[in-house]
């Protein structure tokens, strides 16, 4: 097990960063934090759900569902009701998505929640009456629109999000999302509800995800679908988790800083056309030099390090699932 | 009228639909053979189509030859590639495999931003073949040139798969991979032969692209993302199924953006409102198995 004092870090991190960014007070750092902190928060959504099994590239449909249900609720019932609002239809839409895809296996499931992804984006420019159709909409700006405040807002969703990945891991639920995703049948037969996990699994993320995205689409009070449902916020999610370390909670977080520090540092070289050129770079170096991730790596170093035998590893982890 | 339109809407479907089943028979057999899902071979139509742009338009070669030079291009492109690095990735997790080739694609097509800005194209050739008059309905030359070098690509790869060596070799190492090395098959160069076929069937489609279409950095990612609408179709893995899926969903299209008030801009939703239906009521397709599922 993690000692009490490793299980916190991320927590006093992410507190401290956002205070001294907030005291700081300089505009570049304010917006990239923000930029980090959300994608974070979808990338540990991603990772939530495929502990479960379920590797989707359908994140995109509730970035997008986030942003325009604030947006289309706030006028109609207030602004409180509406953040409300996002949580419910987010949870509806995954309930749904998770019911319809849930006796597909591997890449069909993948597909299909693309599929998802993309017809949401249809959907929003077929009916322009409810949606402002490829025009977009103008979600409520968060915060009035005071950087400092919406870092702050958006930080404590990062809170929340690394307080629900680390439950998740936690004792109660880790070894039956672990047997759910590795031996379906099995969990199944040993009394562990499969469906409801899976859908659970997928409520918990889809509304993550959908606040992140109804946050991102309050920073300036306006969006387009090709903005929040583009195939980025689907990809995104998948490969900074895969990239810092699946089925933990530092990974994503890890993941997200390197992968959006790197972008930055491209966007100021190559300029705004085809900066993302150092994702897919970035994404098929790890591929095939650190396949586990950044964490795997730093586990590794540890091990030959000496500080763990490679079979003591094995017993812990076995440990910790049993 | 009304009859006019839809023997119309329907003609340039089928022509569609050659360039479709072209594509999404590559995407399958690579599937089928290795378990991956090839995100990137959409990027392998656009570098074809660049290709048979500027070699036509820089150096004059006719944009036929330039289709079969492109597939040749893409077939040696696939080979570093799969050497380089997805053989690598083929015994990791799916998660990693599903990222590989989307990191692949990502890359091809910002190079391709980078290189050649993200303007739209069109190749200025003369048509390739007069158009074809029946009647009052009119399917212009290089249309008819996409339906027949389509299904000339798909007939062959048909053909290559039931009637020689290699194709049968394929076929064992896609049913059954540990009895295919059982039987001592080499099933990594079976991989990659998989993937030079899709390359090169990649390739000579992009010529087919270049033909019809806008030449873009983009267009790649329109294309394979209807290619996994008919291969939902058709069923992951099944090349057979592939020539049904593409015809279904280019008839579908072409309805909807004909006869469908505003349906014109609709554009690929209606292959996904497929995919979705689709896989719901059969998880493995229409025409698939359960056995890579």
């Amino acid at each position: 097990m993690k000692t009490g004092l490793t299980r916190l870090l991320p927590y006093v991190l992410i507190l401290l960063v956002t205070l001294a960014l907030v005291w700081i007070d300089k505009p570049f750092w304010i917006q990239l934090a923000i930029g980090v902190a959300i994608t974070a928060i979808t990338a540990l959504a991603w990772d939530i759900l495929s502990r479960t099994g379920q590797v989707s590239l359908g994140s995109a449909a509730f970035f997008g569902i986030g942003s325009y249900t604030l947006a289309i609720f706030e006028p109609l019932i207030g602004l409180t009701l509406a953040w409300v609002a996002v949580v419910v239809v987010c949870a509806l839409a995954a309930t749904l998505l998770g019911l319809l895809t849930l006796r597909l296996r591997r890449m069909y499931f993948a597909i299909a929640t693309l599929g998802f992804a993309l017809s949401m984006q249809v959907l929003v420019v077929v009916f322009p009456d409810w949606t402002g159709g490829s025009g977009g909409i103008a979600p409520p700006v968060l915060a009035d629109g005071d950087p400092r405040w919406q870092l702050g807002l958006i930080g404590l969703l990062l809170l929340a999000a690394v307080a629900l990945s680390d439950t998740l891991l936690g004792l109660r639920f880790r070894p039956a999302f672990f047997m759910i995703r590795t031996k379906p049948e099995l969990a199944a037969a040993s009394g562990v509800p499969v469906v409801h996990m899976k859908i659970f699994a997928f409520i918990v993320s889809g509304v993550l995800i959908g606040l992140a995205g109804a946050c991102y689409g309050g920073l300036y009070g306006y969006v387009v679908p090709t903005d929040v449902f583009t195939t980025n916020w689907s990809v995104l999610p998948l490969a900074i988790a895969t990239l810092g370390g699946m089925d933990t909670t530092i990974g994503p977080l890890l993941g997200a800083i390197v992968l959006k520090a790197l972008e930055e540092v491209a966007r100021s070289v190559i300029g705004g056309t085809g900066y993302q050129v150092v994702y897919g770079a970035v994404i098929i170096l790890f591929v095939i030099g650190m396949p586990q991730g950044i964490v795997g790596l730093l586990r590794k170093a540890g091990k030959l390090a000496g500080r763990r035998t490679a079979t003591g590893e094995k017993k812990k982890e076995r440990e910790r699932h049993a | 009228m009304e009859s006019t339109l839809l023997v119309q809407s329907l003609l340039l479907a089928l022509t569609t639909a050659g360039l479709y089943a072209a594509i999404a028979s590559g995407l399958t057999l690579e599937f089928g053979v290795t378990g991956i899902i090839n995100f990137a071979h959409g990027e392998f139509v656009m570098l074809g189509a660049f290709l048979t742009y500027f070699l036509y338009e820089a150096v004059g070669v006719p944009p036929l030859a330039g289709m079969v030079l492109s597939g040749l291009a893409m077939t040696a492109l696939s080979w570093l590639v799969f050497d380089g690095f997805l053989s690598r990735v083929l015994k990791q997790d799916e998660h990693n495999q599903i990222l590989a080739t989307i990191g692949l694609s990502i890359l091809l097509i910002n190079l391709a931003m980078i290189a050649w800005t993200p303007d739209a194209r069109v190749m200025h050739a003369p048509p390739l073949l007069p158009p074809l008059q029946l009647g009052d309905v009119i399917v212009p030359g290089n249309n008819l040139v996409v339906l027949l070098v389509g299904i000339a690509l798909y007939a062959g790869m048909i053909w290559f798969m039931r009637h020689t060596r290699q194709g049968l070799l394929l076929r064992l190492a896609a049913d059954d991979p540990q009895l295919a090395v059982l039987a001592g098959v080499d099933v990594t160069r079976m991989f990659r032969l998989s993937f030079l076929i899709g390359g090169l069937t990649a390739g000579v489609s992009g010529g087919l692209v270049a033909l019809i279409l806008y030449v873009q950095p983009l267009v790649g990612v329109d294309l394979v993302m209807r290619a996994f609408a008919i291969v939902a179709l058709g069923g992951l893995g099944s090349i057979g199924g592939a020539l049904i899926g593409a015809v279904l969903l280019s008839a579908a299209e072409n309805l909807t953006a004909t006869f469908v008030p505003g349906g014109g801009s609709w554009g690929y939703g209606v292959a996904f409102v497929i995919i979705v239906l689709v896989l719901v009521v059969r998880p493995t397709g229409l025409f698939g198995s359960e056995r890579r599922a």
